[in-house]
């Protein structure tokens, strides 16, 4: 019983970075842009909160200062894609290769460091106390219950229950249209991409200040592509994509249990599970369930660059 | 009244988008040097210094050339993808998994070096396109979109031949920590320390060029790429030419860990590929995806990264490198992009 609550903490811990990432890559893709810099700009935000929190002492500046940085490569990002309109994908994996390697090169003098102050669990009165739930559910850190509660329910409501969000959606699925309707597509695709990117660097300040807790080189493992494969599988929906990061935290976490109790199985090969459970997620069920498809299908208007001219 | 507007073209002219491909290049050199210097070094000398040793003797130019030869492989993969409009991000893993299945066959199938080199070669190009079957197959059949399914597998590649080189394969000699037992069998040198891999790869190169610009393949091919509806429409098989590319690609990036693991390094080691996968994107984008400028974008690629190993000893590491490419591909994605516009002259009529 207690290894299962351990489980489900360890899941929930785990699985917030990619839950952050994700609805970060949800906002940008919903107004057409597909952001692959998201490995890098975790990295860059793992890197950042480390530095700040070992200079401050403070993880909130450490989150804070790592959402900047987020913003600021998100602004270039979304410069060279949504005003330039150059390749997204080659900007993304470009953003990816600069982040990974502009964090390894500064964070090689923080390698290895504990952060000195954390987000800390925090005691709910009465429901921390609780046998099996109080350590399942409400012994988390501050920023858990805003991954997986705040951030997802506002920005639900937000895109499916606003005006606003409507006219985000439009951007998404036919920017010519919307731009007829007079919604101001650019500012739309650029603010929202640099949002979601200080995001994604936001996660990388969790990775670092919340969950592991410290920096090393390769500590992003894959977890930015890993967020960008949920939202596909989440149909681009924020409530989906943070359920799809919690499923994820639990196969994280039940390796961290196979390697602490000795399963006769590698770490290597645990350490697999993740990816191999993601390909398979983003493959199987688009066999399985084909009438899915329209349901679950990407904004129409995705990673196409909008030209008014070309109408 | 005469003004000047900007149009955009539906294509670049192939002079400008050249053109904007050298700024960009100069451009991303220019910020990595003023970032270097902002750092506290001075980037002319270092720049010196890159050039010196890595031209400067033969020892460098045998240098460049082992480390040109993974680029020109995985290079040509990513490019060969390209052509018909497929990512291969996944060249790194199926780099990996060439280097694993080569190092398998040396170390478990006993017999003459005549007999066990082929079956090297054969079997790290097999596992390099085993290795993208999956993301292929998503792609043709269920539309799939193989940039992350190929870049997801890049992980589990690395992972596996982590595990193997530390625990199965692991040297039992007791001298080595972390890395396979030396290879009883090498590609035989060519040049120096270059090994046959480099006349190889030069050799493909010049044949995938052949093939995709003379041959009514190639041009299907290219057909399927820019336009798959009309394509079809036209009768080509979209779909076979779709999983023959995509497997070819993996199998040249296999055939690129096969020679680095038994021309370069002689062990399978955890992190053979040492990025070489990710830059080939690099090179091919660089090259536009022609075979030939893939021989071009290498080399440069290959001056980069020997400068980022030759200024080790002065506190940059191989992740400066890996920011600076970053840099430059960004840079040719912008230039690209604006290189499809050009400025014409309104008359007073129109106002």
């Amino acid at each position: 019983m207690d290894v299962l609550a351990g489980l489900i903490q360890t899941a929930f811990l785990a699985g917030g970075v990619l839950a952050l990432a994700a609805l970060g890559e949800v906002l940008a893709e919903r107004v057409g842009v597909v952001n692959l810099g998201v490995e890098g700009l975790i990295a860059l935000g793992a890197v950042t909160g480390i530095a700040t929190v070992l200079a401050t002492l403070s993880p909130v500046l450490g989150l804070l200062a790592a959402l900047l940085v987020g913003f600021l490569f998100g602004m270039v990002f979304a410069l060279a894609t949504v005003v330039v309109r150059a390749n997204q994908v080659l900007c993304g994996l470009a953003l990816t290769l600069i982040g990974t390697g502009l964090a390894a090169t500064v964070g090689k003098a923080y390698s290895g460091m504990p952060a000195p102050a954390t987000f800390g669990p925090v005691s709910i009165p009465g429901l921390s106390d609780l046998p099996f739930v109080g350590r399942a559910l409400f012994s988390h850190n501050v920023l858990v219950y805003v991954i997986y509660i705040v951030l997802p329910l506002f920005l639900h409501w937000l895109m499916f229950r606003t005006r606003h969000g409507l006219n985000m959606r439009a951007v998404g699925e036919n920017p010519a249209a919307a731009d007829a309707a007079g919604i101001p597509v650019m500012a739309f695709r650029f603010w929202y991409t640099a949002i979601g990117s200080a995001m994604a660097a936001g996660a990388g300040a969790y990775l670092t200040l919340a969950f592991v807790p410290s920096w090393s080189e390769g500590v992003v493992a894959g977890r930015g592509w890993i967020a960008v494969a949920l939202v596909i599988f989440a149909g681009f929906r924020p409530l989906s994509a943070v359920a799809a990061a919690l499923m994820f935290g639990f196969v994280t976490a039940l390796g961290f249990v196979g390697q602490a109790r000795n399963w006769p199985v590698a770490a290597s090969i645990l350490s697999m599970l993740p990816y191999l459970g993601t390909i398979a997620l983003i493959i199987v069920p688009v066999l399985a369930f084909q009438r899915m498809r329209r349901i679950m299908a990407a904004p129409a208007g995705l990673s196409l660059p909008f030209f008014r001219d070309l109408r | 009244m005469m003004g000047w507007r900007l149009q955009r073209l539906p294509s670049a002219k192939p002079r400008l988008a050249f053109l904007a491909r050298a700024v960009s290049v100069i451009l991303a050199l220019l910020v990595a040097g003023l970032v270097t210097a902002a750092a506290g070094f001075h980037p002319f000398d270092l720049g010196a210094e890159v050039v010196s040793s890595s031209f400067g003797s033969r020892f460098g130019i045998e240098d460049l050339g082992l480390l040109l030869t993974p680029l020109i492989y995985t290079g040509l993969a990513v490019a060969v993808g390209l052509r018909i409009g497929a990512w291969n991000i996944g060249a790194e893993g199926q780099f990996n998994i060439g280097a694993f299945c080569a190092a398998g066959v040396a170390l478990f199938v006993p017999g003459p070096v005549w007999m066990v080199l082929p079956l090297m070669v054969f079997g790290g190009a097999l596992g390099g396109a085993a290795w993208i079957l999956v993301p292929t197959l998503a792609r043709a059949y269920a539309d799939v979109s193989e940039l992350i399914t190929t870049l997801l597998l890049n992980f589990v590649a690395l992972l596996l031949v982590y595990y193997v080189a530390t625990g199965p394969w692991l040297d039992p000699s007791g001298h080595a920590l972390a890395t396979t037992a030396r290879l009883p069998v090498a590609i035989p040198e060519f040049w120096g320390i270059v090994h046959w891999g480099f006349p190889v790869a030069v050799a493909m190169a010049m044949a995938l060029a052949i093939l995709f610009a003379l041959t009514r393949w190639g041009y299907e091919i290219r057909i399927s790429g820019s336009n798959p509806g009309a394509a079809r429409y036209a009768g080509i098989p979209v779909r076979r030419h779709l999983i023959t590319v995509m497997l070819m690609s993996g199998a040249i990036a296999g055939l690129g860990g096969v020679m680095e693991v038994a021309g370069t390094v002689g062990r399978l080691q955890g992190g053979i590929s040492n990025n070489y996968g990710y830059l080939g994107i690099m090179v091919a984008v660089l090259a536009r995806a022609a075979p030939l400028g893939v021989l071009a974008s290498a080399l440069l690629m290959a001056v980069i990264l020997n400068g980022g190993i030759i200024l080790q000893t002065q506190g940059l590491t191989t992740n400066t490198v890996l920011a600076v490419t970053g840099l430059i591909l960004l840079f040719s994605a912008i230039g690209d992009e604006l290189a499809h516009y050009r400025v014409i002259r309104t008359t007073a009529q129109r106002a």
